[in-house]
């Protein structure tokens, strides 16, 4: 069980510099983490996953606000890593030394045997490769070691911070095998992407952000069935401009799709149902629009995406006609 | 199922520490860089030390007199203590180039407790290689050199006096690779502390010589050589005012900062 509490992290604020440079990562975030469910941790790049991450790990010190990990603070633990595993940066590894000895170091401050360090070895595949120096490691190899280190103590909590990143195919389906796997034998497990693809067959509950601030925390099937996202009905009538009052009376947000329907964002097909017949005019089509996850992921935090590739598309959900 | 095993005590600090020190040693014998920097303080303490005091005997010789074997590992580690700073700053700031710090606090995150085991640690590694190869150094320039005097006397003094350099040196490093958290940064810093500055400052004038008596390297070549005319308790002010003011800041931004 992870616990967040208004956790708040300010980077660059100088108490005393005024107009500030000051990035706020984390903002007033609160959230629970339960056991038995893979919970995706959502967000598009510098919403703040990592530094919430960070945070719960004791590694960043919070701005204001706090995080638990098994009902403590994760830096006052004798042994934390019985408490909690996380991968967060497959790349930070000291190069020189051998992945084995690598893990060797971790479980002697837990005062782990050796014979610990090669199941955990063997459990991700890792295999003679284990006592090479990590310098000639592929990407994968990395994420395999980190995942490695943090299964070491055998942890009720594990944090994956955008584990299938550059991995191909088969890493991804492993790493999907092996979170469910934790899930099923009742561990918490906290799992971030920017990917809402990456979530769509891996996580069972949802924590999306976006620029630091919580937009939604939900079951993956009510995400999924669009109630947090705003729903949109495309109606066609014959009497656009006065169904189109109609609706905009009501505060309704309506745009011209370009084969002469209306768009009607924020409504449900009974509402538009039933302004359509108050205002008298003939509907020859109701439709709510059909979301993938991505859609309505992109819908959800389309306001909070703070970088995209210049000249880059504007994501689905945010096209106005 | 892991979740819901009961909570079992936790080890004391004492435990806790015990392990983050073996871990540090784990980690330290597990580079090779480690090993590449004890050789080079062998070839050079070992090395440079004897041809010193080879130099030594034949000038006491020329005049009469005799030298001690023990200025062997002395001037030795005059020159020799950087390749043994070098293990103990990279056992600080490596980590932060490569983001390792990161896994480092998660297996230890009381920083108090990696604070102490990994300025223990490294520290303790390199005062009793360098004391090691001091003694190799004076035994081996006797060996040349039959003319030198070895008494135990001196040579307990000597090594005393080694291993204190190397204690302070060792602290004042670690604490500058904590609060600078760069290789390169703490390095020459300590370089020019340690070294470059008390040796090149006197030549500078006299106002300049006075701030060269300020800096830690000149307690250091005091204890070492003996040749700067300031007193022993200005020595011993040096070395551990500078090594724990050092140590303050570093301990400060380990455990007050994040992690990096
Ligand atoms: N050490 C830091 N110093 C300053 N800003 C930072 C630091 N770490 C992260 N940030 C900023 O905080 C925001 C959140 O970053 P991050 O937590 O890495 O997002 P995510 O993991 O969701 O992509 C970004 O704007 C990022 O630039
Ligand atoms: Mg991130």
């Amino acid at each position: 069980m992870i616990q967040v509490r208004g956790l708040t992290k300010t980077y660059g604020a100088r108490p005393l510099a005024h107009g500030s440079s000051a990035v706020r990562a984390v903002d007033d975030l609160t959230f629970d983490v339960q056991p038995g469910k893979v919970t995706g941790f959502l967000g598009p790049n510098g919403a703040g996953k990592s530094t919430t991450m960070r945070m719960v790990l004791g590694l960043d010190r919070p701005t204001s606000g706090q995080a638990l990990v098994g009902g403590r603070p994760f830096a006052t633990l004798a042994e934390p890593l019985r408490a909690a595993g996380a991968l967060l940066d497959a790349q930070a590894v000291h190069p020189g030394r051998s992945g084995r000895d690598h893990l060797r170091v971790a479980a002697r401050t837990h005062g782990l045997p050796a014979r610990r360090v090669d199941e955990v070895i063997d459990q991700v595949g890792l295999g003679p490769a284990a006592r090479r120096r990590v310098k000639g490691y592929s990407l994968g190899m990395r994420q395999r070691l980190g995942i490695a280190g943090a299964l070491l103590g055998d942890p009720a909590v594990l944090l994956f911070d955008e584990p299938m990143n550059g991995l191909d195919l088969d890493g991804v389906r492993w790493v999907r095998r092996l979170v469910r796997g934790l899930a099923d034998e009742g561990r918490t497990v906290l799992l971030s992407s920017h990917l809402m693809s990456e979530m769509e067959q891996t996580a069972d509950h949802l924590v999306i952000i976006g620029r630091g601030r919580l937009i939604a925390d939900a079951p993956m099937a009510e995400v999924m069935r669009g109630e947090h996202a705003g729903r949109k009905v495309v109606v066609r009538t014959p009497s656009t401009d006065d169904l189109a009052g109609a609706l905009l009376r009501r505060g309704l947000q309506v745009h011209p799709t370009g084969d002469g329907d209306l768009l009607v964002e924020g409504a449900t097909a009974e509402t538009v149902g039933d302004v359509a017949l108050e205002t008298g005019v003939a509907v020859h089509r109701l439709a709510e629009q059909q979301h993938s996850l991505e859609e309505i992921y992109l819908d959800l935090t389309g306001d909070s995406v703070q970088y995209r590739v210049a000249g880059a598309p504007e994501p689905a959900g945010q096209v106005r006609a | 199922m892991t979740a819901a095993t009961a909570r079992v005590a936790e080890p004391g600090t004492a435990t806790v520490l015990a392990r983050a020190a073996g871990a540090e040693w784990v980690r330290l014998r597990t580079v090779r860089t480690t090993w590449w920097c004890l050789l080079a303080a062998a070839v050079a303490t070992v090395g440079i030390g004897t041809l010193a005091a080879l130099d030594e005997a034949e000038m006491a010789a020329a005049i009469g007199s005799t030298a001690a074997a023990t200025v062997a590992g002395e001037y030795g580690t005059m020159v020799g203590q950087f390749a043994l700073l070098l293990v103990v700053l990279l056992a600080v700031t490596s980590e932060y180039g490569s983001g390792a710090i990161a896994p480092t606090l998660q297996w230890t995150p009381r920083r108090g407790v990696l604070l102490a085991a990994r300025v223990a640690v490294p520290i303790a590694v390199a005062t009793a290689v360098g004391v090691l190869l001091a003694l190799v150094a004076d035994v081996l320039a006797k060996l040349l050199a039959p003319d030198l005097v070895l008494s135990s006397g001196e040579l307990t003094g000597s090594l005393g006096g080694v291993a204190a350099v190397l204690v302070a040196g060792g602290v004042l490093t670690a604490g500058l690779g904590f609060l600078m958290r760069s290789t390169a940064a703490a390095l020459a810093t300590v370089f020019l502390l340690q070294l470059v500055l008390p040796a090149l400052l006197p030549a500078f004038g006299e106002l300049a010589a006075d701030v060269g008596e300020l800096l830690p390297g000149t307690g250091a070549v005091w204890v070492l050589i003996d040749a700067l005319g300031i007193t022993a308790g200005h020595a011993t002010t040096l070395l551990v005012g500078w090594s724990a003011a050092a140590l303050v800041a570093g301990g400060w931004a380990l455990l007050r900062r994040d992690a990096g």
